[in-house]
């Protein structure tokens, strides 16, 4: 067959027979999803047996070669751990105070949402592609378009689903984009803030624009919110810095480092809300915020402001659902938008364990 | 057709489905230095500096649907790359039909690095922009070493699977 044609025929039947392939799989195909699907059952135990060899040899290598940096990592797990119990107690708080307000509001919640833990089986082996595979799918209720999340906040999207795995498109991919708002507090003479610091202040719990979500509804680009959480912890999540504002009621705290403070909002604090579109940039990269609205926007939002799903009917997410913080706003000249860069709360690169939120406000989506 | 099946393409995706296997295993979860090394892109590249460009480039085609199906990208759109990566390698075969192994080393370091280039590209001449950036330049470095240095291995089981023989040579006689 090879010796019959010569190196520009193969060439040339290579390119377009995979341009068709691509096009017929960009239209979605319904034969090439089965075969998909039968091509994933039949490498599933090649996986499991080459994971089931390579797994016992990782872990020796890893535990002769990480046996002092685990020992230390245990000891600072430990103290951050003792901890998280006296920022878990006033979590408490802060949730019963939040139940008791949406009551009163009758809001949607997105911890009222059914959700089903995922662990993370596997990521993407390609060095283009953000991805991850967990081991819940069909059987489960999961549905393509479902928001995953961790602790930290939302980590992506379900973009396939097999019957008992999933693959999860990651915020940071270039293909991700969710609607998103960002809470900016109001200076007003009124609102006072304070900044505590608290040294052993672990980057975990829940974050407050996840607890203002409820308490307003987003008819308009822009919406104020008067805020009523008083004593409110703001724990970050991310493993990077991001730059603390003085003035900021719903500040983000670094946590890469051992040090991390914390900021309370008082009563009668109020939120500006804007909306954009929130895309990702490639791995290791932050996320791309684009405003709706540019000249409203930028007046008001500052770095250091908390991201969160915006929700609406047509969205993939439902609202509050904490995204990251702005850690950029680069204006443009002209009439160019502006560069504001978010950082996800997050952690992308050590996924364990992850949430899907049985949401699907638009069945017909994908 | 019959022979084809029975040779090349059932060995490839015999083959193909272990390496393939140990990509989304082991390649994966161990990333060097931020990138992971991209196995079956190696074999690609061996088996066309084993086989020459015509049977590299089936070779690439075939594992990169195979790449695709099990990965969840466009179907094509890594057969496309690979192929042309197992076409560059096997140009090889060109300059000489036994090429010495540092020099099937060389092109298959080429081969591969121009395969993983052609990813982002090919992504983005199908509307996925935004991944052809700064980060391109370690990840090819990285897709061509690891595949020069998977090369002794690669070559002659590409070879085999792309249904190739070694040339033997013989003295001749005065």
């Amino acid at each position: 067959m090879f010796s019959s044609l010569s190196r520009r025929r193969v060439a040339v039947l290579l390119v377009l027979t995979s341009l068709l392939l691509i096009t017929l799989d960009r239209r979605g195909n319904p034969v090439i999803n089965s075969v998909r699907n039968v091509f994933a059952s039949v490498l599933h135990p090649f996986e499991t047996a080459a994971d089931a060899i390579a797994q016992p040899i990782t872990n020796a290598f890893a535990a002769v070669q990480g046996y002092d940096q685990l020992k230390q990592e245990n000891e600072q797990l430990r103290d951050q751990l003792e901890a998280q119990k006296g920022i878990d107690a006033k979590s408490m708080v802060a949730i019963l105070e939040l139940q008791e307000l949406q009551e009163l509001n009758r809001l949607l919640s997105t911890s009222n949402l059914p959700a089903v833990t995922a662990r993370v089986v596997g990521e993407a082996p390609s060095n283009f592609q953000n991805t991850i595979e967990i081991n819940v799918g069909a059987n489960r209720g999961v549905a393509v378009g479902m928001p995953v999340t961790n602790g930290a906040g939302l980590i992506g999207r379900i973009t396939k689903v097999y019957s008992d795995r999933s693959v999860v498109i990651l915020i940071t991919d270039p293909n991700y984009n969710v609607q998103t708002e960002v809470l900016s507090p109001l200076e007003s003479p009124g609102s006072a803030v304070t900044t505590t610091t608290d040294p052993e202040l672990t980057p975990s719990g829940i974050s407050p624009s996840d607890l203002t979500s409820t308490t307003t509804s987003t008819t308009t680009t822009t919406t104020t919110t008067l805020l009523d959480l008083s004593a409110t912890t703001v724990p970050g999540a991310s493993g990077q810095p991001v730059p603390a504002e003085p003035t900021g009621a719903s500040t983000s705290t670094p946590s890469s480092s051992p040090s991390s403070s914390s900021t309370t909002l008082a009563a009668g604090a109020e939120v500006v809300r804007e909306t954009g579109v929130l895309t990702g940039q490639g791995s290791d990269r932050p996320l791309l915020f684009r405003f709706i609205d540019d000249s409203a926007a930028l007046k008001s939002v500052k770095v250091g402001a908390r991201v969160v799903t915006a929700g609406g009917g047509q969205s993939l997410a439902p609202q509050g659902l904490p995204v990251g913080t702005i850690t950029l706003i680069e204006r443009q000249s002209g009439s160019r938008a502006p560069i504001v860069e978010v950082t996800p709360n997050a952690s992308l690169a050590q996924l364990g364990f992850v949430s899907v939120v049985l949401f699907v406000p638009n069945p017909k989506g994908n | 057709m019959r022979a084809l099946l029975a040779g090349p393409v059932l060995r490839l995706v015999s083959v193909g489905l272990v390496v393939l296997s140990i990509q989304r295993t082991v390649a994966a979860d161990h990333p060097v230095g931020g990138v992971r090394v991209q196995v079956v892109l190696a074999l690609v590249a061996g088996a066309g500096a084993g086989a020459g460009s015509e049977r590299g480039a089936f070779a690439g085609f075939v594992l990169g649907l195979m790449y695709d199906l099990a990965v969840g990208s466009p179907l094509g759109l890594t057969a496309l790359c690979y192929g042309v990566a197992g076409m560059v390698a096997g140009y090889v075969i060109s300059i000489t039909p036994d090429p010495q192994w540092w020099l099937a080393m060389i092109f298959v370091a080429v081969g591969g690095a121009i395969g993983e280039a052609a990813v982002p590209v090919v992504r983005l001449l199908t509307g996925e922009a935004g991944w052809v950036n700064a980060r391109m330049i370690p990840i090819v470095i990285v897709a061509a070493l690891s595949s020069a240095v998977l090369s002794p291995i690669f070559v002659p089981v590409g070879r085999w699977c792309a249904g190739a023989r070694r040339k033997k040579w013989k003295a001749m006689l005065e």
